[in-house]
Parts: structure tokens; sequence; C-alpha cells
């Protein structure tokens, strides 16, 4: 098994005096693609700004592998309409791409018909592509979005899904992603980690909906429907499931 | 005497012109206003352990940014808040300190609302090193200054120390003001940030271009702004000020026309 990309170890997390991340443990080797789903307030974002090490925890660890690359999607992006800035010098700033690199990297990400208009004036589902383009435009080996598609409408959700798992199937990388659409992320058969401060359950998103504790968090008709969701796209029920705080994904 | 001033002009120009657009970006003008505020008590400083005025303002300035950031990082009082206090306090201390150093108050005055005759060989050396050190790190820093005028997280996700870049923008408007506070006045000092870049907005389609003409636009007018003053008698700062206004005034309703034309094809 080869080295994970990242390691996270233990991570504890305090806030206003309560633990927003109470001993949570999760690991992303190369090819896995992880969703976090959980409640609001529940520490996914917390989790993700520790996993990419701009903040440090209580106590615990984050391990990177040397030379790791992340791209980032953060969950809220609004720029100052005093700021002048075409998507194009958007997407070259404090980098070096080339125009060429700046053009292949937009219609990867299905924004080539933005390049030359404000930021400021994109829609929320254009400005999740150009931030999606972006975060591809280091080469990484991880792609970390937070609730990217909360700002979407729902067909603008399953679109930019889509593109996600586009780019997973035909570009070399991870992705760790925030999700709150549950509807969605039940009816892929991509790993599940549901967090609330401690890692309550996680695996395939038929064994997560069955959890007990996802049950309970978020009720027997949502977990009933998302039972319901996963079996009509089930494919595979052999995946590992485990119950606790320590999360360890296989290949 | 007039080559010193075309130097001193074209220095602060260059240098008012990509600053004053992150004033705009990141709603610093009240800040530069403090920093601004904190100048006198900076030249009284200045007299009192025989330092040259730019260097008294100077340490000012960085203790003005020290202060503030660490009271905003304590998390008790909105920014603008302590932004209020730090700049009167300053102010107050400084009309003080100049009283009981026995400064007139026509020097005083001078430094409120800029003098022509503030502008000597002496001061010039200042004024060209600290604009132009301060020019080059400003173009050392940019891609990450706009990264991060662009998103804060995004920024230090890809790895800008965005707390330090913070604190030098902090202090390269500090050099700024000390530079131009004898031409410009303490009063108005802000405007000549804000105002030049505010009408370049209404033109610009690129962070560059933006700063770039922010700087055309404030040469033309604190160039103009010389003959204007002599001519109607009026102190600097105030003369360069209503040239930066009436630039701006037609500029925009050119914009609006230009914007009216559009819509109504």
């Amino acid at each position: 098994m080869s080295e994970p990309l990242i390691e996270a170890t233990e991570l504890c997390v305090r806030r206003h005096g309560g633990l927003v991340l109470d001993n949570v443990s999760l690991t992303l080797g190369e090819r896995d693609f992880i969703t976090l789903i959980g409640p609001n307030g529940a520490g996914k974002s917390v989790l993700l700004r520790h996993l990419l090490k701009l903040e440090s925890p209580n106590s615990g660890t984050v391990k990177h592998r040397q030379g790791i690359r992340i791209g980032y999607v953060p969950e809220r992006f609004q720029i100052d309409p005093t700021l002048p800035m075409p998507v194009r010098r958007f997407l070259t700033l404090n980098n070096n791409q080339s125009a060429e690199a700046v053009e292949a990297l937009a219609l990867e990400a299905n924004c080539g018909g933005l390049l030359d208009k404000p930021l400021a004036n994109l829609s929320g589902g254009e400005l999740q592509r150009v931030l999606l383009a972006r975060a591809l435009s280091g080469n990484p080996h991880v792609l970390m979005l937070d609730e990217p598609a909360q700002n979407l409408d729902v067909s603008g959700q399953l679109q930019f899904y889509q593109l996600i798992d586009a780019l997973y199937e035909k570009r070399n990388l991870s992705v760790l992603m925030v999700s709150h659409d549950l509807h969605m992320v039940m009816s892929s058969t991509r790993q599940v980690v549901c967090l609330y401060h401690h890692i309550c359950c996680s695996g395939a998103p038929d064994s997560v909906a069955r959890d007990p504790e996802f049950v309970q968090m978020f009720g027997p008709e949502m977990a009933q429907m998302m039972a319901v969701y996963q079996h009509s796209h089930a494919h595979d029920h052999t995946h590992d499931h485990e119950h606790g705080h320590l999360h360890e994904i296989k290949p | 005497m007039m080559t010193s001033m075309f130097v001193t002009t074209i220095a602060l120009a260059l240098l008012a012109g990509p600053l004053g657009c992150f004033v705009v970006w990141r709603r610093m003008a009240y800040f530069g206003d403090g920093l601004a505020h904190s100048a006198l008590l900076g030249v009284a400083v200045g007299l009192v352990i025989g330092m040259s005025n730019q260097l008294g303002m100077m340490l000012v300035a960085v203790l003005f940014a020290v202060m503030l950031l660490w009271l905003r990082a304590q998390r008790l009082l909105a920014t603008d808040t302590l932004l209020g206090i730090l700049a009167h306090a300053a102010l107050s201390l400084g009309v003080v300190a100049m009283a009981l150093l026995g400064v007139e108050d026509a020097e005083v005055h001078d430094y409120l609302l800029g003098s022509l005759d503030s502008v000597t060989a002496d001061m010039l050396i200042y004024v060209v090193l600290g604009c132009g050190l301060s020019l080059g790190l400003l173009m050392r820093l940019w891609p990450g200054l706009l990264l991060m005028t662009s998103s804060e997280e995004l920024a230090h996700a890809e790895g800008v120390p965005i707390r330090t870049y913070e604190f030098l923008l902090m202090l390269l408007l500090g050099v700024l003001v000390a530079a131009a506070i004898q031409i410009v006045g303490i009063l108005l000092i802000t405007s000549l940030l804000i105002i030049p870049a505010s009408t370049a907005r209404l033109m610009a389609k690129k962070p560059e271009t933006m700063a770039i003409s922010g700087s055309l636009i404030a040469a033309i007018c604190m160039f103009s702004g010389l003959p204007f003053a002599k001519a109607i008698d009026v102190p600097l700062g105030p003369a360069i000020v209503t040239l930066t206004v009436g630039l701006f005034l037609a500029v925009l309703t050119g914009r609006l026309l230009i914007d009216r034309l559009r819509n109504a094809n």
C-alpha cells in the first residue's frame, strides 16, 4: 500500500469550550473519493481546514505526503466588485500559467466561455466552475471542495457533481468533498464519512444509511429514503464499514 | 525647487496609484485616515528624539499598525471602533505634544493641510528612497496581495502568508503617508489614495490597468495642483484634492453617459 496523501490522526479541536473535532482520524490515499457529510455545525469545514493545515489542532497530527499538491475550492467566495478581475487574470494570479494552459483548464472545468467576463458578474454555478479551474491549475494530487454546490439549483448541482466525477475519472487525483446534498451523495457508490464532531460512521452509502448513528442524526425517514435511493443505484455491497472513531480506508 | 517638486510628485503618484487600489479593494479608507491622524504624533516623536519627521511618522505608523492588529486579534471590539479610538487618540496626543513642545499653530496647520514650502531638497531623499523601495516591494507582493484580496481563504490555502502580507501592506501605507503628508496634509491624505483609484475603477477592466491609471491621475492632479494652489493662494492639499474630485466627477459623468447610451442601443 502506498503512502497516504493526507493522514489525520486523533485530531481534537476545541472552540468556545466545546470539542468541535473529537478524536477524528482520517486517511486519504491515492485515487480515494471521500464525501464528508453531517449536520450544520458538525465540524466538517473545520476538519477540512485542518486537513489543509490552515489551522493547528489542540491535539493530534495531520501529515501530508512529501511534495503533495492540493487544489482547494473554498466554501465562500465573494469578490469585492470594486476589484476588476476578469476570469482569465484570476486563473493566472500568483501562479505561472501560460495562456494556452489557462484555455485548456477552462475547457476542462467547463468555463471556456467565461474567460473574459469579470469575476464579480458570474452566477453561482459559473463561479464554482471557475474556482474548480483554479483548483486544478496546480495539477493537484488532491481536490478538496467545501460544499461546492450549495448555491446551485438542482440541475446545476447534478452538472457540477458530474463534472467532478469526470475529472476524477480523467485525472489521476483523489477527491475529498464536504457536501450537504445527501440525495446526490447517497446515490453514488463513493465512500461516505459521516461526521458529527466525531466520525459516526463511514463506508459505502448503503451501509451508512443503515447505520444507527446516521438514522439517529438525520431521522428514520431520511435514512429510509437514502437507503431506497442507494438501493436503486446499488452496485457493490462489499465495501468495508466500520463503526467508531478510527477510520481507515483500504484500497 | 521646481525639480525637487517634480521628482517628489512623480514618486508619490507612482506609489499612490497601486496602494490606493488596495485601499479601495480592501476597504482600508478608515485605516488610511487613522494612519494619517497618527502622523502628527510622529512629528512630535521625531522632534523629541531628534529624528527626521519622516522617520518619526514611520515609527508611529508601525506602532499604530501593530496595536491595531493586536487589538483586532482580541476580538473584543469591531475594527472600525478600534480604528476610531486609535486614530483620535493619536491625533489628540499629537496636538497636545506639539503644544507642549512649543510648535507654533501655523506649523501644525501646515501639517494638517499641506504646504508648498515644505517641499525641500532635504525631504526629497526620504520621499524618493521610501517610495522607490516601497514600489519595489509592492510589485513583489502584487500577485499574492491580489489573490488574498480576491479571497483570503484561497490565498491562505495556496500558501500566501496572509498575515505578513497584510502587515506589509499597512507598512507601505505608512511609508506613503509619511512621504506625502507635508504636501497633501493629514486631513486629506486618504483622498489622494482613494479618489484617483476610484476614478481609475470607472475605466479599468483589469487590476493592473486600474493601478497604473490611478498613478497617472494622481500625477496629473498633484502636478496641476501646484500652479493652482499658487494662483489662488490656498494650501497645496485642498488644491490637489479639488482637482482629483473634479476629474472624478468628469469621468463619472462620462461613464454614466456611456452606460446609458449602451443600454439604449
